[in-house]
């Protein structure tokens, strides 16, 4: 995945064919991080905490269903998603980046709990835990290059 | 919080002394986050200048205290702006949290 073009309106990415591949993969397990990891406070000494611990759960499943749609609306959206002949250019805004990065960042961590939340990366892999390994490295790969393209703008 | 480029693990702190709160209007509430492994660090940093709309080098400040000390007391407001930046930090998915400041 290469930055082709940035401006202060527009960032324009290339991606080959298996990138376009793995980033539409990656995009489609969103949500992926469960709704019970969320906790609005550690203390606990809240007034109301269940009612305030309740508005944070809607909150967040109200985001989480507008991302979706909005995820929905980009890759069908040929002026954003671009399919070529050696894979696709994605077109975004650095306010679309930063949505997207929240999408990465949502698979990434939601791997990491799905793989039980290691303090340590070195995870045992097998059956189970692969793909969840995969998945949390992937959106981290694609995360660090929007990041990175994104340094020049901010 | 995980290098960008290298996904490993590193960790971060801060601590707040300030008076008790009075009530849910006035700034008794601490918004922290908190180190974990997954967070890329440029990730956060970018997070908390979208967020409260920070320069990149107090972004930044913030960002290298959760990774070095485990966490970060990011402002301390009435609770219903405490409330309000924890749901923004979460949508983000950081590990952050509201705490009384007493």
């Amino acid at each position: 995945m290469k930055l082709i073009q940035a401006t202060q309106s527009r960032l324009l990415f290339q991606l080959g064919y298996r990138e376009e591949r793995l980033l539409l993969h990656i995009l489609g397990l969103y949500p992926c991080v469960p709704p019970a990891h969320r906790q609005l406070s550690k203390g606990g000494r809240l007034p109301e905490p269940e009612a305030n611990q309740r508005l944070l759960d809607e909150a967040l499943a109200e985001h989480r269903a507008d991302n979706k749609k909005q995820l929905q609306a980009l890759l069908a959206d040929q002026r954003r998603f671009e399919h070529t002949e050696t894979g696709a250019r994605l077109s975004l805004s650095p306010a679309h980046v930063d949505w997207v990065l929240q999408v990465l960042n949502d698979v990434r961590v939601g791997s990491w709990v799905l793989l039980g939340s290691p303090e340590e990366m070195a995870v045992d892999l097998n059956e189970t835990t692969a793909p969840h390994f995969r998945a949390m490295e992937m959106a981290g790969y694609f995360q660090a290059q929007f990041l990175e393209a994104l340094g020049g703008e901010m | 919080m995980v290098a960008t480029a290298t996904p490993e693990i590193q960790p971060g702190v801060v601590q707040t002394t300030e008076d008790k709160p009075k009530s849910g209007l006035e700034p008794g509430y601490l918004v922290i986050c908190w180190n974990d492994p997954v967070n890329f660090m440029d990730y956060v940093t970018h997070v908390f200048q979208v967020v409260f709309g920070w320069p990149r080098k107090k972004a930044e400040f913030h960002m290298l205290q959760v990774h070095e000390q485990g966490k970060s007391v990011l402002a301390r407001e009435s609770m219903e702006k405490a409330e309000h930046y924890v749901h923004q930090l979460q949508k983000y998915s950081l590990h952050a949290t509201m705490e009384r400041d007493e």
